[in-house]
């Protein structure tokens, strides 16, 4: 790690990071104070199955339900996604494409290094937005009227940072490998983006059941964290595979020229 | 017993195909020197400096820097040399002193004098945010940078543009003084009146390959001159086509302008047979010298 890499691609990113996670928390406040009024008449909405699964199982006549649905299948990742590959592109192809690498790494810092202080750096963006959204459940199930434990609340957001962690490394791994922002951004975007819909739509299908495993959101929100608290496998997988993407674009960038 | 040379290539090359890149690099750099190192744009120039910081790997051929491989030296090399890139580029959010901090940081600290003296020396303004500076302003903070840990090497891209006269006088003098102190300084332009004051030898690219490394005083010799000589009746080419060091004659009224190598006396007694209202010498560019080398290889 080089710490003065990791603290100025922390320092360009803390504003957008301190901004989704403000966000996070007044949305969560606000989904809290609409559940008295309305949580009750939607619960017993008849929506169908598929787009249930897509809302994170429906339910909206509970607290626990109504918060699945919006925030931990919807805006959490949304948001923490968002800024996790956008993070990570910017401050890897991004920088490299801007020329703004080319000048960095005529200093005595390793490219791998560099790659690693960077992604340490999209870290703490994405526990920023973690811990926002952990704010933002407490706060918001308090004025909903309580009915989720702490831990369970917890256990969302550590599973939400774990899922955070493995966006931002697949961009990392795009970004630092190819030096291409557009790619990095689109494909991890896309990659998010399908995994959404496998999730959602692959149990749905018997023969397809299987393609949920190759989504980072089963990993993520599969084992219901609001409901059963932490999935300690899932986070095994999430942060193996966000330690892998990243040492894929450490490699990757130590083998290339610079393209800018 | 002669130093060895501060950079050294053998057969450096980056082939980006289409006849692109650099081809066969033979050159040294001297310690102590102010060397430049001349093309148009699209000559390799940049893509041999970058190559030189392991910014790029070559596709054939080898280099050393301060007598350290170029790949496998790199990390060395990068502490002990100073890079100013042609196309610079700094985080835009970041204030003059925030961006040459980090950069300091980068290389475990630099003299806080050394980086202040630079500042003032080049009146950079180091207290908004780039993207509020200039181009001018944004060079100076790149030559500073490049300057700060008072490396023993400085490959410097395309140095003075942007810069105002008075500030490109600063860092002329500078470049007298770094090179005064045993420092070696290796330079790019795509102009030679860039370089001419400041450089005794240089080097000149173009399409990839190396045309020529010579002194500039030698360099000055075979270059093409021209004469622009106003006169009070209009005068025919003939009368200077027929000089023999004559290589070029254009006419534009009762103005012709000769182009010629070595003596000007041929030129100037032959004007002398009608009135003159005017002699204006014009100073022998790149291109000439250039031409002067195709023409070479082209009878070869």
């Amino acid at each position: 790690m080089s710490l003065p890499v990791a603290k100025i691609a922390l320092r360009l990113r803390l504003p957008a990071a301190a901004s989704a996670a403000a966000g996070l928390i007044a949305v969560m406040i606000a989904v809290g104070a609409l559940f008295p009024s309305v949580g009750h008449t939607i619960g017993t909405l008849n929506v169908p199955r598929s787009v249930s699964n897509l809302l994170g199982g429906g339910d909206y006549g509970t607290i626990t339900g109504w918060f699945r649905s919006e925030i931990a299948a919807i805006y959490g990742p949304l948001v923490i996604g968002a800024l996790a590959i956008t993070g990570a592109s910017a401050t890897t192809a991004g920088e490299e494409e801007d020329r703004i690498l080319g000048l960095v790494l005529a200093h005595p810092v390793r490219r791998h290094r560099l790659v690693a202080s960077k992604a340490g750096a999209i870290a703490v963006v994405v526990l920023i937005i973690a811990a926002g959204t952990w704010i933002g459940l407490v706060v918001g199930v308090a004025v909903g009227g309580g009915g989720i434990t702490l831990v369970h609340m917890t256990a969302l957001a550590v599973q939400l940072a774990f899922f955070g962690f493995a966006t931002g490394a697949l961009a990392i791994a795009l970004g630092a490998g190819t030096g291409r922002r557009s790619l990095a951004t689109g494909v991890a975007a896309a990659v998010a983006i399908l995994g959404w819909l496998i999730n959602s739509f692959a149990p749905l299908v018997s023969a397809l059941d299987w393609l949920k495993y190759l989504s980072p959101f089963y990993y993520y929100a599969g084992h219901d964290p609001l409901t059963k608290g932490l999935d300690t496998p899932g986070l095994v997988v999430l942060g193996v595979v966000s330690l892998v993407l990243t040492a894929v674009g450490m490699l990757g960038i130590d083998r290339r020229d610079l393209r800018a | 017993m002669t130093a060895p040379p501060v950079i050294a290539t053998s057969g450096l090359s980056k082939d980006y195909g289409s006849g692109r890149g650099l081809f066969g690099l033979d050159l040294e750099v001297r310690q102590g020197e102010v060397f430049g190192f001349l093309g148009p744009n699209g000559a390799g120039k940049s893509t041999t400096m970058r190559l030189l910081l392991d910014l790029i790997r070559p596709t054939a051929g080898s280099g050393r820097v301060l007598g350290l491989d170029t790949v496998s030296d790199s990390l060395e090399i990068r502490r002990r040399v100073g890079f100013l890139p042609g196309d610079l580029a700094l985080y835009p959010k970041l204030t003059g002193r925030a961006m040459l901090d980090y950069l300091a940081q980068l290389r475990g600290g630099v003299d806080p004098r050394t980086r202040d003296a630079l500042v003032e020396r080049f009146g950079a303004d180091i207290d908004r945010p780039v993207h509020q500076l200039s181009t001018g302003n944004r060079q100076k903070l790149g030559l500073v940078q490049a300057f700060m840990h008072e490396p023993e090497l400085l490959i410097l891209d395309e140095p003075i543009a942007g810069l105002d006269p008075l500030v490109q006088q600063s860092f002329h003098e500078l470049l007298g003084e770094v090179s005064a102190e045993g420092r070696t300084v290796f330079l790019s332009s795509h102009t030679l009146s860039e370089v001419e004051r400041v450089t005794k030898r240089l080097a000149i690219l173009r399409q990839g390959r190396l045309v020529v490394v010579d002194s500039l005083e030698n360099l000055r010799k075979v270059a093409v001159q021209r004469l622009e000589i106003e006169f009070a009746e209009p005068v025919g080419a003939d009368e200077f086509r027929s000089l023999p060091e004559v290589t070029e004659v254009h006419v534009d009224g009762r103005t012709v302008t000769v182009g010629f190598e070595g003596s000007a006396d041929a030129v100037v007694k032959a004007a002398a047979a009608h009135e003159v209202r005017a002699i204006r010498p014009h100073d022998e560019d790149l291109e000439d010298i250039f031409l002067h080398y195709y023409r070479s290889e082209a009878a070869a």
